[in-house]
């Protein structure tokens, strides 16, 4: 008998240490009742505990939800009571924590609930997952920064059906999946920029390479699908040679071998393409270790480049791009409350106002809608040290 | 005898209920109306049409699982079969794209799997002194780097392709009642690879060659042709596991299928199987199968840190694999009191 105890013991322990997992708000309180529950429960094999569980859980909940709303409500009511969501692409990236931030603090500014939900890996079948529990959830909207364009089509459609409103930021997905995509940039302008910052580098001529992120990221391919257009169309760049589009991944290590297998296969090698932050940031470090002469440019975070930018020869990136990922996430945040509250339905020409962020109005551009953040922003060794404390 | 119960609770004699109660198969059960009772607790969402809702994307998972099942208690490995999903679910994708009926695709996504299963158990029973963790290493990498060329040379670019004609996959996802169809078709497919593991001689000669390959060989069993089978097997489930993927993700990219391989062993060692071969029984690997969905599903609508969720998962398959070490102990100081 007492073996029998032993047994059902481990088995509460087991499940009293996930509970022990739940540390996140309302949980807390909960815990404790759900775990008595549940050594009730376990002994007697019955659900019924559960059920009189449920109901505590739930009120307590929901007593936590209108607590924090009402702290919050304060400056506008318009967004409380729904719940918006937040897919990025994966965590650990420094470029999706500013622009999580950048949603939360635009969408809790009108009183509304955030879900913030990281994947664990960037792929789209994580999305999947962790997109299937939101529409179990009741959001009221989701914004997905798409890890792929077509994978996400199925598990969005059904998020649809169930009245949630989709949008996009950063990468897009399908277009008929989605209501409207907050694109930080239009591909031409960044294809432009990039091109004309390769041009600059290499003096005109001679071999450059691109060091992505994965294969299949939408946003790097329409970028340097841009720029191999204007180097087609465009004599100007008729004598600069693209030898090879490597892709880090977005993995510090492997971005690391990429730009080591770069230097080595290719000495005449002028400059390097890094159009994603963690690729630029690997780049920047092995260029600068080796005091190699290969220049970099790209698409860079200024917090994790300011050593790495400058004009002389000690210094690896003589300046780089990018938009504002704080930005782009109050865009989405303000898209998101505008799309729920009805002010904005997606169509082209729909307008409204993004907060400080200003006036916006839906485009129709290549046959979707989209909402154009601004113009890339140069970062060079005159402004690093302002921005690198900013983001 | 071999293979009963795949991890010892307590030193009690086998037969009766009692002995049911105190296996691992027992523990487990209760572990997962623990972890059922917890998704109700802490998530006003966890019901059973949000929870099937979820389920389809792990359900192809569990079909892979039992293949797994069998190579680990033949004391083998196979970690090629997440590559091995990724490139059947391409080859699919493509060739369906390229005009080919759905009926077509199904067959040419499990003959994929069963291909690629061959080759492993090709390369393992052939070259006996390869271990098989290095074999199938070395096939997961030509799998996925076969997936990338295909993207490269079919694919319209950029490492992804989705289903232009999804009619049939829409077929395959369609739903009895709540219950999706990939739910049915894992009951069914549980219930056989269980009953052949448990109840044939061709179960029980995997557990003499897990227990012991030399005198398993000395015994008349014919140890490679039963490892190339098992292999050949686990290759035609992935395909399989493949198949009810596409069904959620309508689409294959070069990622897809990534640490599949890790999880379903995970979800075997939890369930009592043995890496080292010879011990455990399917029956425990697919309650726990459950366990790890259901927890993953009620963790995540109370959205919690996916990364929390990984942790809590790695924590309770090493305090799982514990376990018999903490009850011997127990059992030991009370003998000496």
């Amino acid at each position: 008998m007492k073996k029998k105890v032993l047994s059902v013991l481990l088995a509460s322990a087991m499940v009293a240490s996930v509970l022990a997992g739940c540390g996140s708000s309302a949980a807390d309180t909960a815990a404790p009742a759900a775990d008595a529950a549940a050594e009730e429960a376990a002994p007697a094999e019955e659900a019924a505990p559960a059920e009189e569980a449920a109901p505590a859980e739930e009120a307590a909940t929901e007593a936590a939800v209108d607590t924090a709303a009402a702290d919050s409500a304060a400056p506008a009511a318009d967004a409380s009571g729904s719940t918006y969501a937040l897919v990025t692409k994966s965590a650990g990236n420094p470029f999706m924590e500013r622009m999580a931030s950048g949603f939360q603090e635009a969408v809790e500014a009108q009183g509304g609930t955030v879900v913030i939900q990281n994947p664990e890996a960037a792929t789209p079948d994580a999305q999947i997952s962790v997109i299937q529990s939101l529409i179990s959830q009741g959001v009221s909207s989701i914004a997905v920064d798409g890890n792929d364009a077509n994978a996400l089509t199925a598990v969005l459609t059904e998020a649809k059906d169930a009245g949630i409103k989709i949008l996009t930021l950063d990468s897009d997905v399908a277009p008929d999946t989605r209501t409207v995509y907050c694109n930080q940039a239009g591909v031409q302008q960044i294809g432009e920029t990039l091109m004309e910052a390769v041009y600059d580098l290499t003096g005109g001529e001679g071999d450059w390479a691109i060091l992505s992120a994965t294969s299949q990221a939408t946003n790097q391919n329409a970028w340097i699908d841009a720029m191999k257009k204007l180097m087609e169309s465009d004599s100007k760049y008729a004598k600069l040679n693209l030898v090879e589009v490597a892709y880090g991944d977005d993995e510090p290590q492997k971005s690391t071998d990429q730009t080591q297998a770069l230097l080595q296969n290719y000495p005449d090698l002028k400059v390097i393409c890094a159009p994603t932050t963690v690729g630029i940031a690997a780049a920047a470090k092995v260029l600068q270790d080796q005091k190699s002469t290969v220049k970099l440019t790209g698409l860079g975070l200024p917090s994790e480049m300011a050593e790495y930018i400058g004009d002389d020869d000690a210094h690896s990136c003589p300046y780089m791009y990018l938009w504002n990922p704080i930005d782009l996430g109050r865009l989405a945040g303000y898209t998101s409350i505008a799309l729920v509250d009805g002010t904005i339905t997606g169509a082209a020409g729909d307008k409204f106002t993004a907060g400080d962020l200003g006036d916006y109005t839906i485009e129709e551009i290549d046959g979707s809608t989209q909402i154009i953040l601004g113009p890339p922003f140069k970062f060079d060794p005159s402004n690093i040290d302002e921005w690198k404390s900013v983001y | 005898m071999a293979g009963k119960s795949g991890r010892e609770i307590s030193a009690v004699p086998e037969g009766g209920i009692k002995s049911k109660l105190l296996s691992w198969e027992g523990a487990l059960v209760l572990i997962l109306i623990g972890v059922n009772i917890l998704g109700v607790a802490i998530s006003p969402n966890y019901n059973v049409n949000n929870v099937l809702r979820e389920m389809p994307r792990y359900l192809a998972e569990i079909f892979m699982m039992f293949g797994m099942g069998y190579i680990l208690v033949l004391g083998d490995i196979d970690i090629s079969v997440g590559a091995l999903v990724c490139l059947a679910g391409t080859v699919t994708v493509l060739s369906s794209n390229a005009g080919a009926p759905f009926i077509v695709a199904v067959i040419i996504c499990l003959g994929v799997g069963l291909l690629g299963g061959m080759l492993n158990g090709f390369i393992a029973t052939r070259f006996t002194e390869l271990p098989t963790m290095i074999v199938t290493l070395g096939t997961q990498i030509i799998f996925r780097g076969i997936a990338e060329v295909l993207f490269e040379t079919w694919g319209n670019g950029g490492g992804t392709a989705s289903m232009a004609d999804t009619k049939g996959l829409m077929l395959l996802a369609k739903k009895l009642g709540p219950f999706p169809i990939a739910f049915f078709c894992v009951i069914i497919v549980g219930v056989i690879m269980i009953v052949v593991l448990a109840k044939t001689t061709f179960g029980r000669k995997l557990y003499a060659i897990g227990s012991n390959k030399t005198a398993a060989y000395y015994a008349g069993i014919k140890v490679e042709r039963i490892r190339f089978i098992c292999y050949s097997l686990l290759g035609f489930l992935s395909g399989l596991c493949a198949l009810f993927l596409l069904t959620a993700t309508f689409g294959s990219n070069t990622t897809t299928g990534q640490g599949f391989e890790m999880e379903v062993i995970a979800m075997c060692v939890f369930g009592g199987i043995a890496t080292t071969g010879g011990k455990g029984n399917l029956t425990g690997a697919f309650i726990a199968a459950f366990i790890i969905v259901c927890l993953r599903i009620a963790l995540g609508q109370r959205n919690i840190n996916t990364q929390v969720i990984l942790v809590i998962i790695g924590l309770m398959l090493i305090i799982s694999v514990l376990v018999p070490s903490i009850s011997s102990a127990i059992t030991a100081r009370k003998k000496r009191a």
